[in-house]
C-alpha cells in the first residue's frame, strides 16, 4: 500500500509540473467552452422578452376582439406580452420606430369575410428587433386565421347538406371557438434534458475527460520509453502495482479535472447541475468507466503515439455519439448503442440532477457507467498484451 | 558449449551470491538467450562481454526479475529470482543502460522516490539519499530538476539510485554508453571501489578495455550463448596464449629468423621484404633477448612492435568476428 500510495503521488506531482494535464484537462476544454458559447451565445439563450404588439382593429368586429384576445392569452404559454390598440397609421409607425416588435392591421369587416370564407388578409408589420416573440404572436395570429377560415368552410358544407340557415351560424361558432377535435398536451421531451449551455459544459467534461485519462496510460508507456520501467521492475513489489498506480493516476486526475470543469463552467456560464451529492457520485461513475478503457489501451499500445491515436479515437467517437457537441438520438440497434454511451450517460445524469433529481433518481446512468466498466474491463482482460507491461 | 577456462576459485558454495542456470529465453522464433550459466561471488565483477544484440540485455533482465526465462532459473542469495519475486529484489539494485531518471524531479526526489519503493523510510532514507548525492558529487544539485543536468550527471545519478539501498549485487548495464571520458573514468572508478567493498557486480559492456580494467571474471557472450568464461588471462590463453612481435630493420632478415627460431620463446619467424614476423610466448619477458640475438645475426634494427592478444582476439577466435561487428 506504501508503494503505491509512492507510485501514484510522484506520478501525480509530474503530471502537475508538466502541466500538459492542466492545459489541456482544464484550460482548454474551459476555453473552448467559452468559445462556443460566444459562437452560438444567441441560440443558446433562450430567455423571451416581453413581445410589444401594436394592434389596429375594427370596431365591434367580434372575430377580430376573439384574435386580439388570443393573442393577449399568450402569457399563460410563457410569452409576456403587451397590446396596444391603436389605429392602422399608429401601427406601422410604432412598428417601424422599434416601439412595438409587431404590428398587425386587421381589416374593416373582417369576421364578416371569414364567415363569408372570402380572403382576409391580416397585414403584419415586423419591427426593428423582432425576434422569435414576434415568431410566436404570427403563429398564433396564422392558427386563428386557420381556424376561422374552416369554421367558414364548416358552414358551407353545411348548406351544401340542406342545414336550416339558423343553424349554420352556430356550426360556424362551434368550429371558430370550440374545443379542437385534437389536443396537444406540452411538457418536457424527457426528464433528463440538460438546457443548451447546461449539455455544452456537460459535454465538453465528459469528451475531454476522455483525454484527461488517458494521461496515466501514456505516463506508463512514457516510463518504457524513458527506461524507468525497467528500474520500477526490479523493485521489490508486485509488478501490477505499477499499473494499478496509473490508472489510479487517470481517475484521480479524471475526478479532479472534471470537477473542476462542471464547476467552474456552472459559475461562468450561470448554470446549476443540482445536488452536488449526486453530481459527486456521476462523476466518479463516468470517471470509472472512461478509466476503465484504459485498461484496453494499455494492452494495445506498444508506444505512446499508438496510445494517443486510440485514445483519440475513442474519445472523439465516444464523445460525438454521446452527445459532446449536440445532441444526438438514433432507434433500434444505434439508440441503444447511444443511450449506452458514457458520455452521454453522464450528460443524462446531469440532466437529471439539474432538474432537482437526487441520488435515487440517477440509477439508470449509474448503471450503464458501471456497466460499461465492466464490458470494458472483462474485454481487457481477454486483450492480448503487446503494450507497455508486455 | 561453453568454454570454461577454469573453475572459478573465488566462488564456493558459501559466497555466491548469484546462481544463473542454464537460462534460456526465446521471442517467437528468436532464441535470444540459450543455456547460459554462471555465478557471481561477492566481491567480484562479472562482466559479460559481447556485441550489441548479443542476448547481455536479455539476460540482464531475466537476472534481475524483469523477464521470466522459458527455461532455467536465476538464484540471489538463495532465492529463486523472478518478476512477482519480491524478497530478492530487495538486494539487488538495477542500473539500465537508459537513463531510468524522472527528468521533472530532482534529484533528490528521484532518490527518495526509488528509496521509499525499496523500503527505506524516515532517517535510513534521508540519510542514504545524503550519502548517495555525496558519492555522486550531485549534492550542490541535489534541488534541481534532473532534465536540467548534463549527460554525465545523469549517468551518476541512475547509478546512484541503484546503490541506495546498498544491494548486495548491483548490475551495471552498458553504463558508459554515449559519456565523456571524464564521466566515464569517474564511473569505472566507482565500479572499482563498490567492489572493494564486497559488492558482487554484474557489468555489461560491449567496450573490451571496460571488461579488462574492472572485472575479475568474464563471460563473453554472442548470439545468446555464453562462449568462454574466466579471468582475463585465461580468455586469452583459449587463443593459445601467444603474443606477436614484429622487428623492422636491414639486412638478412632470413639468417635472423633462423637465428631466433632457435630460442625457445621465438615459436615461430617469418621473414617478409625488410620486416620478420614472430610469434612468441610471453613477448615482456623475450623482447630483451630477441632484440640481443637479431642484432648479433646482423639485422639492423630501426622498429620493434610487440602485440599482444586482448578480449578482442579472444572474440574473434571464439566467434570468428570482431567484438564491434
Amino acid at each position: 500500500m506504501r508503494q503505491l500510495l509512492t507510485l501514484l503521488t510522484t506520478d501525480l506531482v509530474q503530471r502537475l509540473r508538466d502541466k500538459s494535464v492542466i492545459i489541456f484537462a482544464v484550460i482548454v476544454p474551459l476555453a473552448l467552452m467559452g468559445a462556443m458559447n460566444l459562437v452560438m451565445g444567441d441560440t443558446m439563450d433562450m430567455d423571451l422578452e416581453t413581445a410589444t404588439v401594436a394592434v389596429s382593429a375594427p370596431e365591434d368586429d367580434q372575430l377580430a376582439a376573439q384574435l386580439i384576445g388570443a393573442i393577449q392569452a399568450l402569457p399563460e404559454g410563457g410569452l409576456e406580452v403587451e397590446v396596444t390598440e391603436t389605429s392602422a397609421a399608429d401601427v406601422q409607425a410604432l412598428a417601424e420606430s422599434g416601439d412595438a416588435k409587431l404590428g398587425l392591421v386587421i381589416p374593416d369587416g373582417f369576421s364578416a369575410a371569414l364567415m363569408a370564407g372570402e380572403p382576409v388578409e391580416v397585414e403584419a408589420v415586423e419591427g426593428d428587433g423582432s425576434g422569435i416573440e414576434s415568431t410566436v404572436v404570427l403563429s398564433v395570429v396564422q392558427g386563428f386565421l386557420d381556424r376561422a377560415g374552416a369554421s367558414a368552410v364548416a358552414a358551407a358544407a353545411g348548406a351544401e347538406l340542406g342545414l336550416p340557415p339558423a343553424e349554420l351560424g352556430g356550426l360556424a361558432q362551434q368550429v371558430a371557438t370550440g374545443e379542437s377535435a385534437i389536443s396537444m398536451t406540452t411538457g418536457e421531451a424527457s426528464n433528463e434534458q440538460l438546457d443548451p449551455k447546461g449539455a455544452l459544459i456537460a459535454g465538453q467534461a465528459g469528451l475531454f475527460l476522455m483525454f484527461t485519462v488517458s494521461f496515466g496510460v501514456l505516463g506508463l508507456l512514457a516510463e518504457r520509453e524513458f527506461g524507468t520501467l525497467a528500474r520500477l521492475r526490479s523493485m521489490p513489489m508486485n509488478p501490477h502495482l505499477i499499473t494499478l498506480s496509473k490508472v489510479l493516476s487517470s481517475f484521480v486526475l479524471g475526478v479532479v479535472a472534471t470537477s473542476i470543469l462542471l464547476t467552474a463552467g456552472g459559475l461562468l456560464f450561470g448554470v446549476s447541475f443540482g445536488s452536488p451529492l449526486a453530481i459527486a457520485a456521476l462523476i466518479v461513475c463516468a470517471v470509472i468507466a472512461t478509466t476503465s478503457l484504459t485498461f484496453i489501451v494499455i494492452k494495445l499500445a506498444k508506444t505512446s503515439e499508438q496510445a494517443t491515436v486510440i485514445q483519440t479515437i475513442l474519445a472523439m467517437v465516444l464523445g460525438i455519439s454521446g452527445g459532446a457537441f449536440f445532441p444526438m438520438s438514433g432507434t433500434g440497434l444505434f439508440g441503444t448503442l447511444l443511450d449506452l454511451n458514457p458520455v452521454g450517460a453522464m450528460i443524462r445524469g446531469l440532466g437529471i440532477t439539474s432538474g432537482g433529481g437526487g441520488l435515487a433518481d440517477i440509477g439508470a446512468p449509474v448503471l450503464i457507467l458501471l456497466g460499461f466498466a465492466a464490458v470494458a474491463l472483462v474485454i481487457a482482460r481477454f486483450v492480448p498484451d503487446r503494450g507497455a507491461m508486455a | 558449449m561453453t568454454q570454461t577456462a577454469t573453475e572459478p576459485t573465488t566462488t564456493g558454495d558459501g559466497q555466491r551470491v548469484l546462481v544463473v542456470d542454464n537460462l534460456v529465453r526465446r521471442f517467437g522464433d528468436l532464441t535470444a538467450v540459450d543455456d547460459v550459466s554462471f555465478t557471481v561471488a561477492a566481491g567480484e565483477t562479472y562482466g559479460l562481454l559481447g556485441p550489441n544484440g548479443a542476448g547481455k540485455t536479455t539476460t540482464i533482465s531475466m537476472i534481475a526479475g524483469l523477464l521470466e526465462p522459458d527455461q532455467g532459473s536465476v538464484t540471489l542469495l538463495g532465492q529463486q529470482m523472478g518478476p512477482k519475486k519480491a524478497a530478492p529484489k530487495r538486494h539487488l539494485g538495477l542500473v539500465p543502460q537508459d537513463l531510468a531518471i524522472y527528468p521533472d524531479l530532482s534529484a533528490r526526489e528521484n532518490l527518495n522516490f526509488f528509496g521509499k519503493l525499496q523500503g527505506l523510510a524516515g532517517g535510513e532514507l534521508k540519510s542514504r539519499v545524503g550519502e548517495v548525492l555525496e558519492l555522486t558529487g550531485l549534492t550542490d544539485r541535489a534541488k534541481g530538476p534532473t532534465k536540467d543536468f548534463s549527460g554525465g550527471m545523469k549517468r551518476r545519478l541512475n547509478i546512484g539510485i541503484g546503490l541506495l539501498h546498498k544491494p548486495t549485487m548491483l548490475i551495471l548495464d552498458e553504463p558508459t554508453v554515449g559519456v565523456d571520458p571524464q564521466s566515464r573514468n569517474a564511473i569505472l572508478e566507482s565500479v572499482e571501489a563498490l567492489s572493494d567493498e564486497g559488492m558482487a557486480v554484474i557489468y555489461t559492456t560491449h567496450y573490451m578495455e571496460e571488461a579488462e580494467r574492472l572485472c575479475d571474471r568474464i563471460g563473453i557472450i554472442d548470439s545468446g550463448t555464453l562462449q568462454a568464461e574466466g579471468t582475463r588471462d585465461e580468455l586469452i590463453r583459449l587463443t593459445g596464449g601467444v603474443d606477436n612481435i614484429q622487428l623492422t630493420g636491414s639486412g638478412d632478415t632470413a639468417a635472423a629468423a633462423e637465428a631466433l627460431l632457435a630460442l625457445d620463446s621465438v615459436a615461430q619467424a617469418d621473414a617478409e621484404r625488410g620486416h620478420l614476423q614472430l610469434t612468441v610466448h610471453d613477448a615482456p619477458t623475450a623482447v630483451a633477448q630477441i632484440v640481443t640475438t637479431a642484432t648479433a645475426s646482423g639485422l639492423q634494427l630501426s622498429d620493434v612492435q610487440i602485440s599482444r592478444p586482448n578480449l578482442e582476439s579472444v572474440f574473434l577466435h571464439l566467434t570468428g568476428k570482431a567484438l564491434r561487428d
